[in-house]
């Protein structure tokens, strides 16, 4: 279970451009959800993520992962726990490197790495059987440099990383914001696939409304550094994005600016 | 050009490859710009040669001028990654330091090694055995170092940690939520690099007979020659060609020196040897963009 206690977020403490972005956010995800994030720009999703991964440290509150407090913990010494794809394809992998090094760092994520060789047949084996499932033809590619890929194929490509070595939670950052509709598809309708198929528990942040109700089993809102709503279950089910916009704006008292986020 | 000038070009090429391995750690595995070198190698170079005229064991006084260069390197690493200097300036802040150490180590501002036993002593006397005069016989225990240094290079960079140096270089962020502790890579690579610029300089006054404060000048600019020649002839798609690229950088850096030297057409003298170096440099720099586009 992941749960954040009273979590607050400042950037800038004591400067003319002190900004909250976390206004005390409490949230417990049980094992196995699949949580979705919605929120205009500003709102603090990207300041959530940050704030799990360990990316920027909070300024009160308390981070539980698994019953292990990891508030005071970096971003390399939660790797264990927590995996990432970041909104930036390029950001997720080295252009550098080959495809199967870039395996091969992530499939070390959690644990100790050693002087020993970092390839062989019989570990390039397994990532052979994992890409083969994308139907890229990537198998055939293992030595290729990640920065011949298209953006959508390093997502993937990402999201297999991610999903290598087991974690308490799975961070997906508006994955495929970056990409063309077709590909977005795509990257999406695998990252389902693999969340259901490890039984993964994941918070997915989208800027998409449509998106955060198709996918998952939870939808939360943040507006202006706070869950608005939070809803899961039966109250979810056949909730469409009219519903939620009227719901934003009785428990705010506001029109939601239609512009802050893509209704479709 | 004579036979002993041009063995001469080879074995200095030799020991610029070590220079070079370890400047290909630091601008391109780790890409961090590294200026801590041009002290470094003097570094090697003062704490062997003094530990050697103390009456120590050449390999001790060596094995010392490789830690007192990892050392150095870990200082300008200690600089970027817990004081948060920028790179650049922290290894020149080191590389200026080093100066005033390379002096109080060595008490005088050079050290002359002439009778002294060190290790290419051994060397010379079975090369002596064998009828190979020391000028083939230096190089040929080069080629063994840098074989050695090589190997130990690569399989290190194709290891789990070695992978997780070059992604600190390539993306730090992606590193980090890998698991990566870039700082601790930052911090091991430079002192690796360092290490490797060290045992250059102390066998370079092992070979020259002296240890001299200001032998490290220039020497960044030398090893960026050879890197980036070297990475113009041999596309440094693996950690192997990579390594390769910097070895036939280095001696054919060395080797075109050494030709310009002696063509007396051109009139350059020994002196001209930093401007020729940086015109190099700029040369191989350019010239590869106009002829294909950069990879890795």
């Amino acid at each position: 279970m992941i749960s954040l206690s009273d979590v607050e977020v400042t950037f800038g403490v004591n400067t003319p451009l002190e900004t909250q972005a976390l206004r005390g956010v409490s949230l417990n995800i049980r094992e196995g959800e699949f949580v979705t994030v919605i929120g205009s720009n500003g709102a603090g999703k990207s300041s959530l993520l940050n704030a799990l991964s360990g990316e920027v440290s909070i300024s009160s509150g308390r981070i539980e992962i698994d019953n292990c407090d990891v508030t005071r913990l970096d971003t390399s010494r939660r790797a264990g726990l927590v995996a990432r794809i970041f909104q930036d394809p390029l950001a997720g992998s080295c252009e550098f490197l080959s495809i199967e090094e870039n395996l091969a760092l992530a499939d070390a994520r959690g644990r100790r790495r050693s002087f020993r060789s970092a390839l062989n047949e019989q570990r390039k084996q397994p990532y052979r059987d994992y890409l083969s499932r994308l139907n890229l033809g990537l198998e055939h590619r293992l030595q290729d440099k990640m920065g011949l890929l298209s953006g959508g194929q390093r997502q993937a490509v990402s999201l297999l990383m991610a999903t290598l070595q087991p974690s308490k939670i799975l961070l997906l950052d508006e994955h495929t914001a970056a990409l063309d509709p077709k590909t977005s598809q795509f990257v999406l309708q695998l990252t389902r696939q693999i969340i259901d198929e490890k039984k993964l528990t994941a918070l997915m942040v989208t800027h998409s409304m449509k998106q955060a109700l198709e996918v998952g089993t939870r939808t939360i809102m943040l507006h202006r550094g706070r869950i608005i709503f939070d809803i899961q279950g039966p109250q979810r089910e056949g909730l469409k994005v009219s519903d939620l916009l009227e719901l934003f704006s009785n428990t705010q008292g506001e029109q939601l600016d239609e512009d802050a986020l893509l209704l479709g | 050009m004579s036979m002993i000038a041009f063995l001469g070009a080879i074995e200095s090429g030799l020991l610029y490859a070590l220079v070079a391995l370890g400047i290909y750690l630091s601008f391109r595995v780790l890409e961090f710009p590294d200026l801590t070198v041009d002290g470094s190698f003097p570094l090697g170079a003062a704490v062997s040669a003094t530990f050697i005229v103390s009456g120590w064991n050449p390999w001790l006084a060596t094995a010392f001028a490789m830690i007192a260069g990892a050392c150095a390197g870990m200082v300008t690493g200690w600089l970027n990654v817990q004081l948060k200097i920028l790179h650049l300036l922290a290894s020149i802040l080191t590389m200026i330091a080093l100066y005033s150490i390379n002096l109080r180590i060595m008490g005088r501002p050079n050290i002359a090694l002439l009778g002294e036993t060190t290790l290419l002593t051994p060397v010379e006397k079975a090369g002596d055995g064998w009828g190979i005069p020391f000028y083939i016989s230096t190089p040929l225990a080069f080629v063994v170092v840098v074989i050695v240094c090589s190997v130990l290079l690569i399989r290190f960079l194709n290891s789990e940690t070695g992978l997780a140096m070059r992604a600190t270089g390539a993306n730090p962020r992606m590193a980090r939520a890998q698991g990566v502790k870039t700082g601790w890579m930052i911090l091991t690579g430079m002192a690796l690099s360092n290490a490797l610029v060290a045992l250059a300089g102390s066998l370079f006054a092992q070979s020259q007979g002296s240890a001299d404060v200001t032998m490290g000048v220039g020497v960044i600019v030398i090893g960026l020659a050879s890197v980036i020649g070297g990475e113009a002839l041999i596309s440094p798609t693996s950690v192997l060609k990579a390594v390769l690229a910097c070895i036939a950088g280095a001696i054919l850096y060395r080797l075109a020196i050494a030709f310009a030297l002696n063509l007396d057409v051109l009139g350059l003298k020994a002196q001209d040897l930093n401007l020729v170096t940086s015109i190099l440099v700029m040369i191989a720099i350019v010239l590869p963009r106009y002829r294909f586009r950069k990879s890795r």
